[in-house]
Formats: structure tokens, sequence, C-alpha cells
């Protein structure tokens, strides 16, 4: 068990590490990029261009650029943006974490309450009217492009019904918890809901095939035969049983979300979270913040991954070998 | 030049503004305004609202309008761009110096007198020592210009060589009798614009000699930066030191604490000043709102006429169009009134056929390529300029235009290429974030035939347009950094630009008259570009903001809107 | 069934558009239109019109005519119907191709990597690894943001900056893992089969094997994978184009005409709402069609996030 984590703990290093070399070699590659023009300014004469170009050491190899940027990154944490010139990258990455975490998390728990509720309902009532009805609303969700919707709740929100029904929705942007905890449940109401949209309509689905077969299993058939209620069983047995594969899902899903996934949810309602950051950084080609945003992003993705599959290791030890 | 971060779209004056050779009427020459300052409006918080930070803070660095506007009142120069409505504000004025400079030596010698008494807003006294570490400051920190402005000082071009010794033995300070003496290398006629814009601000000698970015610096004005985060917000309060000497140069604010607020979207913020929640909107306003603004909020938008040009610069190095024939089809197809409605109608830009934009010094009322001829402009000439295609052997050529990928850039950009479209040219368009775009399409590695872009003026000289922008001087070939975008460079214009800038200095109006010549010559003889319009600025402010003034260097005065 | 007659609708008149934008409506909507007249109601009227305070233009509204700029026009002056029909087709066609390039990819590599194991396991197995810690917009963002700027070329292929060949390889690449590791999971118990071990024994080239016995047996499930794939890589494109990265302008997508009714959202909100309808629609139908697929070829596939 523990040399499986060992080897699962390396291996999500090591890809971390490629990411990161391949993420400098995209962005070195790209002819029209030089960051020393920008930070130069816009009439910089040559011999101005050259000097930054020193002070910058983006005149090194490419290798020692790398490692230099890594050393700023993870050992000194002082790498500083070259859009920005001066603004330190890790700090700002700390910055917009909490308003991506705070978009997730609340979406999250939206998700999961409508997600499984709508599984369970949708299976409990295979056959009858209910069910087709709850997994067409799930393949609409599923089928939305989220970002559009985000429009749409904008428009209707903030324009057509903004002076009668929805005077009381805020005009886009984040306030801090810590501020005033009334506005930031205001501000994260319509993009929570937006967000949650696309994975309820995800769970609800998986979790009534999940329901669907496990109701098909033997021991439900042993369960049955003890005489239980149809309904007991659902709960007591299916149900946990299906859970397992919700909860790896979940992993999966909020890691990549917490990562920088959620960036059109960001863009859309004007949230400064890590997608977003990432985005912006990446059309003013800011190498140190995509570097930054991409290896927070990844470590998430890599980590969910991680843990994941040690605690289906944990859970089920043929995995083990393979 | 000076190019918003974002690009603003909006600019100014209502339609009744009639341009006059000097431009900007329109203006009541601010009737005794700026001398008296009404205690009972001071006081209060001004909170203005930009969706991105306009970068470093360092004025010696930063080159955005977003911050040159806000340096007006927090940084002094020797001398500045007067601080008054309309016009006027073109005007240079004596700031930490006594008097305007004694200029000797047949224009290579100033000799300034430094007032006494004045103080940072970290109380240091300023003297003559702060004004020598600022420039050398400036090229140890690589200021954007200083190896194209300021090496004119003598041992400028060795400090823009090794900024790390760097003593610029051309300027000389004395503490005894407090003057500062420039010596230039050569006559430079805008030297004196150059020491006015916040570049060459006064800073503490003490401050490190490298780009401070984020961390404020000390300064002279009313107002002093308390602390920013580019991704929050910037926090100005008044320098408690701040005493006027010259209510022209640095009057006394209103507002006691100013905070820029960055990061929502662009329709949030007119939002928020709709709703008075925030006094002012730095990005352009969204031409989906307009409508509502001008009808709902009328009294709260402000116009005013931009000196500054929206262009096409066209390749005169690379096929198709190293072929004169070819430029000037272009110039004769592209409808510059269907780029006046892109960018919002007719009371927000007018279309232009000159380098010199209307209102400009040495501006002449002429256009070479439009329907009948004439001298103003009357439409596109469609026939003229499918047969100027043919005629140049240029037809099927493929063409790709560069733009910024915002919403009115891309749109005129799109235009433009359906335009080349119906020429007989196969085009497209490549769309880039604003922040590639401008150094990616003058260097000439990338081989960018033609690309859509803006200029707006430093300072209010021709040659900031005519010589910065198609001399041979700022051609460099394979730098990112070769704002002559055109790549044009012409032995005979240069030389008469060199006769301009000299005449500059003796007769100032017969040089605006030879600047206008040149304008047309270039235009007429090599169509280098495509001028399109001449944009306006919108500013929408809250309804409680009033004293609402406007430099046509630096725009909007933020510190003398009252707030109270 | 109701799924499949929708999405034959769908293409059918989206293949039609060349025909309904030449020989009904007599637009070109790839032609900006700005100074425009269109006579509608017995009126000639401009298609951008100034606002009554002379501050700002907003395009024609829907006229609700079929034949005449039936959604109004966007802010070039071009008709949004004829600009959705041809959207439409770009959006299918990036859907489709990127689709089939994604499962053959993931094929190769998923089939690969669980028949042959050891060395080339480890290799696909990390590189599929690497893509997929990659969150999945920001590596399809960088990826566009290069290669619209630039294109690329490699060895004698040249692809152009504003071709839709970059979208659609871009779009497949990414999404090869979320095919590629089901693919292999079920390659790896298959090969634990007496049938293969079997095939195996009498000496079969590992070819012929994963020809004649592996690929008929994992068919099934790419065959389910299919649809879901078109609507996942649909909604993408779409994602990319919003954001300025997919598809480039003059062509249109379903997505680049989102992006473009954004700037008119207040005010011509048609031009926003209906290519994201047609999206939903689209998405929906294929969908509908991958469950159907599903229950009837192998109830147990299942993409990654078990969609």
């Amino acid at each position: 068990m523990l040399s499986f984590s060992l080897r699962r703990i390396l291996s999500a290093v090591l890809v971390l590490f490629a990411i990161s070399i391949a993420v400098f070699l995209i962005f070195f590659a790209t002819p029209g990029v030089d960051p020393a023009a920008r930070i130069a300014g816009r009439s910089a004469s040559p011999a101005t261009l050259a000097h930054v170009r020193a002070a910058f050491g983006l005149n090194r190899p490419i290798f020692i650029r790398y490692l230099l940027m890594m050393d700023h990154l993870f050992i000194k944490r002082d790498l500083t943006s070259y859009v920005n010139v001066g603004l330190k990258v890790v700090p700002q990455v700390l910055k917009a974490a909490p308003i991506t975490l705070a978009l997730v998390s609340g979406a999250a728990v939206i998700w999961l309450v409508v997600g499984i509720f709508g599984g369970i309902i949708a299976a409990a009532n295979r056959g009858k009217f209910i069910d087709p009805l709850v997994m067409f609303i799930g393949i609409a969700a599923v089928s939305v492009p989220a970002y559009w919707l985000g429009e749409v709740v904008n428009l209707i929100t903030q324009s057509r019904l903004h002076s009668s029904l929805f005077s009381w929705v805020p005009s886009g942007g984040y306030t801090p918890f810590t501020q005033n905890p009334w506005q930031w449940a205001l501000h994260l109401l319509f993009p929570w809901l937006t967000l949650a949209a696309l994975y309820a309509g995800i769970y609800a689905r998986v979790l009534r095939a999940e329901l669907v077969n496990a109701m098909n299993e033997d021991y439900v058939r042993t369960a049955r035969a003890k005489g239980l209620s149809e309904r007991r069983i659902l709960i007591r047995h299916a149900l946990r049983c299906s859970l397992v594969s919700i909860v790896s899902l979940f992993g999966l899903d909020f890691g990549a979300l917490i990562g920088g996934a959620a960036l059109l949810t960001e863009v859309v309602f004007g949230l400064q979270g890590v997608g977003m950051l990432t985005y912006t950084a990446l059309q003013n080609l800011d190498l140190p913040v995509i570097m930054a945003c991409v290896l927070y992003g990844s470590f998430f993705v890599v980590l969910a991954n991680a843990v994941v599959d040690i605690l289906y290791a944990f859970l089920d030890p043929r995995v083990r070998v393979a | 030049m000076l190019k918003f971060k974002s690009t603003r779209k909006l600019g100014v004056v209502t339609s009744a503004l009639a341009l006059t050779m000097t431009g900007l009427a329109g203006f009541s020459a601010s009737p005794a305004g700026a001398s008296s300052y009404q205690k009972a409006h001071a006081g209060g918080t001004l909170t203005l609202l930009a969706s991105t930070a306009g970068g470093t803070l360092d004025p010696q660095v930063n080159y955005t309008l977003e911050y040159w506007q806000l340096y007006q009142a927090t940084y002094d120069g020797l001398v500045t761009f007067q601080k008054v409505n309309g016009p006027a504000s073109f005007t240079v004025v004596p700031d930490l110096a006594t008097a305007l400079p004694k200029v000797t030596n047949g224009g290579k010698t100033y000799t300034f007198t430094l007032r006494k008494g004045i103080k940072f807003s970290n109380g240091q006294t300023v003297t003559v020592n702060d004004v020598k570490a600022s420039f050398i400051r400036l090229f140890k920190v690589s200021n954007p210009n200083s190896g194209s402005w300021y090496n004119a000082i003598a041992g400028g071009d060795a400090c823009v060589a090794t900024p790390a010794s760097c003593t610029l033995s051309g300027l000389t300070v004395n503490a005894a009798t407090n003057t500062v003496t420039f010596n230039l290398a050569k006559v430079d006629p805008e030297f004196i614009d150059q020491l006015a814009v916040p570049f060459a601000a006064i800073i503490p000698a003490s401050t490190p000699t490298k780009d401070e970015g984020s961390s404020p610096v000390p300064g002279t004005g009313a107002y002093t930066f308390k602390s920013y985060n580019p991704n929050s917000s910037l926090v100005m309060v008044r320098n408690p030191y701040f005493k006027v000497w010259n209510a022209k140069a640095q009057p006394q604010g209103y507002p006691n604490k100013i905070v820029e607020n960055f990061g929502s979207t662009v329709e949030s913020e007119v939002t928020a000043v709709e709703n008075g929640q925030a006094d002012w909107v730095f990005d352009p306003l969204p031409s989906d709102r307009l409508g509502e603004i001008s009808t709902k909020y009328a009294s709260q938008l402000r116009v005013h006429q931009l000196t500054a040009d929206w262009y096409v610069p066209m390749n005169t190095n690379i096929a198709p169009f190293n072929n004169l024939k070819a430029r000037q089809a272009v110039n004769y197809a592209i409808n510059k009134n269907n780029i006046v409605k892109l960018y919002g109608g007719s009371k927000l830009a007018n279309p232009t056929c000159t380098i010199l934009p209307k209102g400009f010094p040495g501006h002449t009322n002429y256009c070479g390529y439009t329907k009948g001829g004439g001298s103003s402009y009357n439409g596109p000439d469609m026939a003229k300029a499918k047969a100027l295609v043919a005629a140049s052997g240029t037809k099927g050529a493929v063409v790709k235009l560069v733009a910024t990928n915002d919403a009115v850039n891309a749109a005129v950009a799109q235009y433009i290429v359906s335009v080349l479209n119906q020429i007989g040219y196969k085009a497209s368009v490549v769309l880039q974030s604003a922040n590639i775009q401008f150094n990616y399409i003058q260097n000439t590695n990338n081989k960018v035939q033609i690309s859509l872009t803006q200029w707006y003026q430093d300072y209010p000289a021709p040659s900031d347009f005519i010589n910065i922008l198609l001399g041979c001087s700022t051609f460099h070939p394979g730098s990112d950094n070769s704002i002559n975008i055109a790549g044009f460079c012409n032995a005979g214009i240069d030389a008469q630009i060199k006769a301009a800038e000299t005449l500059t200095i003796t007769n100032p109006t017969a040089a605006n008259a030879k600047w206008g010549q040149i304008d047309k010559t270039l235009m007429a003889k090599y169509a280098p570009w495509v001028p399109l319009i001449n944009p306006k600025l919108t500013d929408f402010v809250s309804s409680r903001v009033g004293n609402y003034k406007f430099s046509l260097e630096f725009y909007m005065y933020v510190d003398q809107l009252w707030v109270k | 069934m109701g799924a499949l007659g929708v999405l034959i609708f769908i293409v059918l008149i989206c293949l039609c558009a060349p025909l309904y934008a030449h020989y009904w409506a007599h637009v070109n909507p790839f032609s900006s239109n700005i100074s425009g007249r269109i006579f509608i109601n017995g009126h000639w009227r401009s298609v951008i019109q100034s606002n009554s305070t002379g501050y700002g233009e907003s395009p024609i509204g829907p006229t609700w005519h079929i034949n005449n700029y039936f959604l109004g026009a966007d802010s070039q002056g071009r008709d949004v119907f004829a600009r959705l029909l041809y959207g439409g087709r770009d959006s299918l066609l990036i859907g489709t191709a990127s689709a089939l390039i994604c499962v053959f990819f993931a094929t190769i590599s998923g089939l690969a990597a669980g028949y042959f194991g050891g060395v080339i396991d480890w290799i696909v197995s990390r590189m599929l690894d690497i893509t997929w810690a990659f969150p999945v917009y920001l590596l399809a963002i960088s990826l566009s943001v290069i290669l619209v700027t630039a294109g690329f070329s490699v060895g004698p292929i040249h692809v152009q900056a504003g071709s839709l060949l970059l979208p659609i390889i871009i779009i497949a690449l990414i999404y090869v893992p979320y095919v590629a590791r089901p693919l292999r999971g079920i390659v790896m118990t298959l090969k634990e089969r007496e049938f293969i071990q079997a095939a195996i024994g009498s000496g079969a080239s590992d070819w012929r094997i994963l020809r004649k016995e592996i690929l008929p047996n994992v068919a099934p499930s790419i065959i389910v994978f299919f649809p879901l794939m078109v609507a996942f890589n649909m909604l993408t494109e779409s994602a990319l184009s919003f954001l300025g990265v997919g598809v480039q302008p003059p062509n249109a997508s379903w997505g680049t005409i989102i992006n473009d009714g954004l700037e008119l959202l207040y005010t011509r909100p048609w031009v926003a709402m209906a290519p994201g309808l047609m999206i939903v629609i689209t998405a929906g139908a294929l969908n509908l069609l991958g469950d159907g697929f599903r229950d009837a070829f192998d109830p147990k596939a299942k993409l990654r996030g078990s969609i």
C-alpha cells in the first residue's frame, strides 16, 4: 500500500515537472512574443531594450531561464509578472484562489444536493413519467454551454427584469466573505447556480445509472429476499455502493474546478478567480503568471487523481498491481 | 504616443463643437476657473473604476494614459502642462522651477531655478540633487523613451549604452544658487515638452534605481499614492506636506481620498456609476449601453475631441503594399464613414485624411483619396480603387491584416478585410491581444503587411506624429520597438522633417505650415497609411460629481472633481 | 429516434446555408454591410441605425421575415440567420472531425497501451497523464493563443493561422485521454480473457489479434463514445470561439456568433440567444443519441466523467 502510494505520488510529481517544461517551451517558442519589448515600453530604443533583456535574464540560454523561473517561483517565491512589472505572482495566485474556492464549493453543495436527489428520484421511479423527465432535464443541463447560460442569466437579471423581479441582484464582481457575508452570497448566487447546472445534470445521470445497475446486483436480491421494502433497499444498500463512484467523480471534478476549470463562469460573471487570472495572463502572454497558474491548476488535478487512485487502491487491493 | 492599455473607444466633443485651426474651441475658455479654490466642496471619497490596472506605478516607467492622468495630481516636473480647462492645457508653465528656462547657447542650454521649500510626501525637502538623481534614474530604470527623448541631454547616449555607470554630464546642478542646467548634445525643440510629461517627474534621490513596480514612489503633488494592488485597487490620499505654490501647475484638489478599483466588467462599472455607487468609468463605454446612457444620463456624459489617429499602416517594404498604387487603392476603397459608424457614430469620431489630427498644430484640410476629390472626406471611390489594384498588378495577392481583439478594433478590422476582398485581394484578419499586437506589428520579422492601430499624442508637436511614426530614425528592422510601422524611410522626407524641426525653434508658425506641407506630401506621393478617424473621448461620471475639467494633454482632472 | 430526426434536420438545414444565402435571402454572410439598406414592411431601412441621441449605432433587430434578416443583423450589418446556418456547418464540422480524430488517436494509443503493456504502456500512460493533468480549457486556450497568432508548419504541412483545422486538431488532442483511458482499461481486461490468450498461444501476430479479436470487442464502446464526443467537442469549440481563440473571423461558428452577440446582448439579444439555443438542441440530441447507442451496444461503456 505504502509503496503504491509512493509510486503514485512520484508519478504525479513527474507529470507536474513535464507540464512545467511543456508550458515553458510552448510560450518561448511563440514568434512575436518578446517580453522585454513590452516591459521596455512603446518607443524604447534598441539599447534600452537590450538592458531590459539583460536585467530580466531574458538573454540567457533557455534552460537557464527555465531554472531561474523555477527558482523564483518555488524557492525564492518572488517571481514577478512580465506585464505588471514588480507585481509578485505567488500572492496574486493566492489572492485569486479563495474566490475560485468560494465559487466552486458553493456550486458543489448545490450540484451534489440536486444531482443526488435527482438521481435517486429517477431511479426510484423507473418506468414512470418522472424518470425520463428528470433524465431529460439532466441531458439539457449537460448540453448547455455554461458561459451562454451565464450570459442568459445576466441578460435576465441585469437587463430585462432588473428593474422589477431581480433588482436585488448586484452587478457582478466579488465581495469577500469577511467584508460582508450577505453580499458575498448575493454576488455568488447566480454564478453558483450557473456552474452547478452542468454538474447536477452529470451527477443525476451517473447516479441513476449506478443505482439501476446496483439494483440488479446479488446483494440487492438478497436484501429483497429478506423482504425489505424497495425504497429501503435503494437508500440503504444500493445508494451506499453507488455513492463510491460519485465520490471519486466528485474528487476529480472538484480538483479540476479549483484548478481553474471554472474559467468560463468566472469570465462571464467578472469573478477574478484563478481561471480568470490564467485567462488574462494567456491573453497577455504573461509567462510567469501562466506558469504559476497552470502549475497551480495541474497540481489540483494531479492531486485529485492521486487521492482518488490511492483511495481506490485502499478499498480494492487488486488495483495496486495494475 | 500614449496608447491606452485597453484601447479606449470613445471620445468627445458634441457635434456642435466647431473645430478651428487651433482646434478645440467649445471650451468656454475656463471662466475664472482654475484659480479660486472653493473650500465648501472639499472632502469626501472619489471612486473611479477601471477593468484592469495600468501596470507599474513607477512614474519614470509607466507609459499608460490610465496612470498619466492620475500622476497629474501626485507628481511634478520642473515644468508642466498648465492645469486648466480646454486648449490652454497645451501650454507649458513652470512647476517646480520658478520660471520657464532661460534657453541659451543656440537652443542647447536650458537653465532652471528650483523653487525653495517644496517638500515630498515623505517630508524631505526637494533639492537640486533630487533633480539630478531623478534624471539619472530615468536611464537606470530603462525609461521607455530614455533612448529616444532624454538622450538629447549631453552624456545621455552613454547612459543609454551603460546605465550602471550613468553620470549624465550634460545635467549640472548648483546647490548654492539652486539652479539646474541642461546641456543638450543637439538642438531639440521638443525638449521642454518632454520635461513636462510624468517621465520627468522629480522624485527623492533616495528612490531605488529599479522599477518600483507596485510600491508607491513619493512625489510633490497635492496627493500621494497610499497603496496599490493591480488586482484590486489604487488609493490616493492628500499629501500632508503639500502647499499650493502655483495653482496653474499644481492646484489644491477636492476629494480627501481617491480610490481606483480594478477588476469588474465594463458593464457592471457602467451600472455602478448609473446607481451612484462609483463616480467615473475609465474604460470605453460598451456600445449597447450608449443609447441608454445618452438618453437617461445625458447630463453625466462628457465628450471631448482627442488629438489622436486611428490608422492603417501599410508595410511599404513588402508585397503587395510596397506598390504605391496598391496603397492608394486601399485609401480610396475604405469608407471612413463606416469606420465612424463602427466607432459609435458621428458624435464620437470624425473621418480624417491626414496624418496630423484635426485641431493639432500643423493640420491642414486636405483629402487626397475620396470621391470627387476636394479638401474634405466625401466617401470612398471603389471604381478608382479597383482600377488602381488592377494597374498595380497586385490583384489576387494574399493579405493578412493584424488587429487587436477588443470589440471595436475587431469590428473595424473585419470591415477593412471585407473591403480588401472587394477590391481584389485575398484578405483575412489576425486578431491578437492588445498587449501583444502593438509590438508584433512593429517587428519586421513578423512580416506584417497591413495592420490597424492608434496613436495618441504625447505632447502637442507635429513631430510627435510625423517624425516618430514616419521618420527613418524610428525604423529599426528586426526590433519589436520600431514604431515606424509602415517601415517608411525616405531621404527627401527625412530632410524636410529635419528642416521643419530646426525651423520650429525660430519660427513655430512657419514650421507648422511646413509640417502641414510634409503631411500632404506624405499622403499624396507616398500614402504609407490610411488615416481613418480622429476619435473623441466620452467620460461618464456619477450624478453627484461637479467641477468637471478637461485637459487635452492628460484628460479629465481627477483631483478637481467635487464629490461634495 | 426523435433525437436522430432532430440531428438530421439540423445537419440538413445547415448544409443548405449557401442555398438560403444566395437564392433566398440574397446576402453575403461573410461580407460587411455597414452602410447597406433593406426593404422591409414597405420601407427602406438602414441595416445599421444611429441611436436617437446620436451616440452609438445599433444593427437592425429581428424582422421575423424569413427571406430578409430574419434574426436581424450583427454589428457588421451581416444577416444573423444566414450566419447561423453557416455557423452550424462549421460547428458540426469541427465537432465531428475532431471527434473522429480524437477517437482515432485514442483507439490507437488505448489499444497499444492496453495490449502491449510494458514500456509502451508506460510511455503512452504518462503522455495521457500529462495531457489529462493540464486543465482542459487552459490547455486548449494555450495552444489556441499560440497557433491562432502564428499558424504552424511541421515539415511539408502548413496550416494558416485562421484555418478551421486548428480548432479541430486542438480539440481532438486535448480529449484523447478521455477516450483512451477507458479503452486501455477495456483492452487490459480483454487481454486476460481466454479467447485472447488462446489466440496469443496459437502464435497469431499481434496485428492480427488486435484487428480480429480486440478491435471488434472495443468497437461497441467506441460507437457509444462517438456521439458523446461530438457533443463534447462542439461545446468546447463554442467555448473557445466565445473566448476568441477558436474559429477566426470572418468564418462563423455558433460560438463566434455568441461572441459577436455579447456586444449587443442588452439591445439585440437574439444575436447571442439563437446560436446558444442551436448548441443546446444539437448537443442535447447527440447526448440522447449516445444514450440510445449505450443501451443498444454497451450498457457499461463510460467516458471519463462517466457521462
